[in-house]
């Protein structure tokens, strides 16, 4: 059975959040489509929108955490890579005091996970500094 | 006029047990339709069916088609996306063969909105809806009225505002080619906004529309600055009736003019000395 | 209106460039302000390369080849034939004057009609203003 169908969604570009249709083919992404009648985008997009499923199933795309051991970027499992990563930011934050780390999110994030960012910067890590991708 | 909708319904049912699918549009989440491929095993789908706002189909059969290629599938098209079809398989990007054309009947007040001179499908042996006769295109016969002073400053005053989405390029049913030139620096440069003069994108855009624009005004459509893109691509095409007797999508045999030699009688058609 | 047009010429190599070298060798006199590139055929100019000489601001632009039916390679030159009058029109469509892109069938013999063809072109091109002026206005 052949699948092929249009999902609507929103952009995970900017804040404008235009409303566009995944193209799905098989279960694979293959295009975009603009959303006519969507109440923002009224069926144009930008060049970013336009390419919005690109990234999804790129090759570049990480697939496991990496470290860096002897000055190369190596893969590991995520319970190791947490681990270290608690365990540095608790280093700094006590030799150095929380405001030495930074917090940088993305528009890409969903509002949910962004709030827990915010949380995680505010609430655990005891800082104001919580920034995103769009403001670099 | 008959009720267009119920009458497609039943074509598509009756034909979808033969095929391995067939491409229109179905209305999802908040009332806002989209391309969808109804297949036999879930026909249940079909109770979503919907025919406007249109959208550029061509291009989802093709894709379906080269991961599919033995597939047989049928299309819902207005003679827009009839011409797209007809003139995708003219350059080997689909096997008619492997396509049923449904062709759906646009309303007046569709041909309103597209200012289309020729609604009628011509192909489809499947028929839905009452053919209606073509309208003028107010918009680009007034443009042609304009003086050059004035065409230029009308597209000076649109082109500040094209973003250089590529939307006009990515909803084309006629626009396939997996090299495009507008993506090469050489004739587009990279980041440079606003639009130079001469409009170097637009120009070499509508050069590669010739003998191709199927006047579906899908780029207008998407356009976000509104620019009407359209008048470009329409009077190069009335150009290629003139001097090359050809238009899209309308006789099947017939190559398109770009591939072949000077044809007999062409080049006093053209203007060119002798 | 006194300024140097600059203007590019697109010469194919087998009949209007010939046609250029035989002006020359009668010392026949014609301007100075076009700029000849030689290609293989006229066929080879495609829209987008008359298009990009414009916006590199060129005053005007010519296209020269064969004769129909004395084409080198057949027929690069019923390419040609095709495309550049639809530029042309499209040219008019964008508010920029058709007359500023010049197409001609020179033969290698023909250094007279080569030395008129350039002559006559330039001083059209020297009545209308300037190409940069009508861009930025």
């Amino acid at each position: 059975m052949i699948d092929s169908t249009s999902v609507l969604t929103t952009c995970p570009y900017c804040g404008t959040g235009c409303g566009l249709h995944l193209q799905v083919l098989d279960g694979r992404l293959v295009g975009v489509l603009p959303a006519k009648g969507h109440p923002i985008s009224e069926g144009g997009l930008c060049i970013k929108g336009w390419n919005a499923h690109e990234f999804v199933g790129h090759a570049d795309r990480l697939r496991k955490p990496l470290i860096r051991k002897g000055g190369k970027l190596v893969e590991a499992e995520w319970d190791e890579a947490l681990t270290l990563v608690a365990k540095k930011l608790g280093a700094i934050k006590s030799e150095s005091g929380p405001d030495a780390i930074g917090v940088l999110s993305s528009a890409k994030c969903t509002n949910e996970e962004n709030y827990v960012l915010q949380k995680f910067a505010r609430a655990v890590v005891g800082t104001n500094n919580v920034d995103h991708c769009a403001r670099l | 006029m008959s009720d267009r909708l119920p009458d497609l319904r039943r074509a598509i049912e009756k034909l979808l047990p033969e095929v391995d699918g067939v491409l229109a549009l179905k209305t999802g989440p908040g009332g806002i339709l989209a391309p969808h491929l109804f297949v036999k095993e879930r026909a249940a789908e079909l109770e979503a069916l919907a025919l406007w706002p249109k959208e550029p189909l061509p291009d989802l059969l093709k894709k379906i088609l080269k991961a599919h290629p033995t597939a047989k599938l049928a299309i819902v098209c207005r003679r827009c996306e009839e011409r797209g079809v007809v003139e995708m398989a003219k350059h080997a990007q689909l096997d008619l063969a492997h396509v049923t054309l449904i062709g759906l009947q646009c309303t007046h007040d569709e041909a309103l909105f597209c200012r289309c001179a020729k609604p009628a499908t011509i192909h489809a042996k499947i028929v839905v809806g009452t053919p209606v006769e073509g309208v003028p295109d107010s918009v680009t016969d007034d443009f042609v009225k304009m003086d050059q002073a004035g065409r230029l400053a009308f597209w000076k005053e649109h082109f500040l505002h094209c973003i250089k989405c590529y939307g006009c390029r990515n909803v084309c049913p006629q626009c396939f080619c997996n090299v495009c030139a507008l993506e090469d620096e050489t004739w587009v440069e990279t980041g440079r906004l606003p639009m130079p003069v001469p409009p170097m994108y637009h120009l070499v855009r509508a050069m590669h529309m010739t003998a191709k624009c199927v006047a579906c005004r899908e780029c207008e459509e998407t356009c976000p600055a509104g620019i009407p893109l359209a008048i470009h691509f329409r009077l190069i095409a009335r150009d290629v009736e003139e001097m090359f007797k050809y238009e899209t999508g309308a006789v099947i045999e017939q190559s398109p003019p770009q591939l072949l030699v000077l044809e007999e009688g062409e080049y006093e058609r053209t203007g060119l000395p002798h | 209106m006194m300024y140097e047009p600059k203007i590019i010429g697109f010469l194919c190599n087998w009949c209007s460039y010939r046609g250029a070298d035989t002006a020359g060798m009668a010392r026949l006199k014609y301007p100075p302000n076009v700029k000849i590139v030689r290609v293989p055929c006229s066929g080879r100019i495609s829209p987008e390369l008359v298009l990009r000489t414009f916006r590199e601001g060129a005053d005007g632009v010519m296209v020269l080849g064969c004769h129909i039916g004395d084409c080198h390679y057949a027929t690069g030159n019923h390419r040609t034939a095709k495309r550049m009058p639809v530029l042309r029109n499209l040219l008019a469509y964008s508010g920029i004057d058709p007359e500023r892109l010049y197409i001609n069938w020179v033969s290698a013999a023909e250094g007279e009609k080569f030395a008129t063809v350039i002559q006559q072109f330039t001083e059209k091109i020297r009545a209308l203003p300037p190409f940069a002026e009508v861009i930025h206005e």
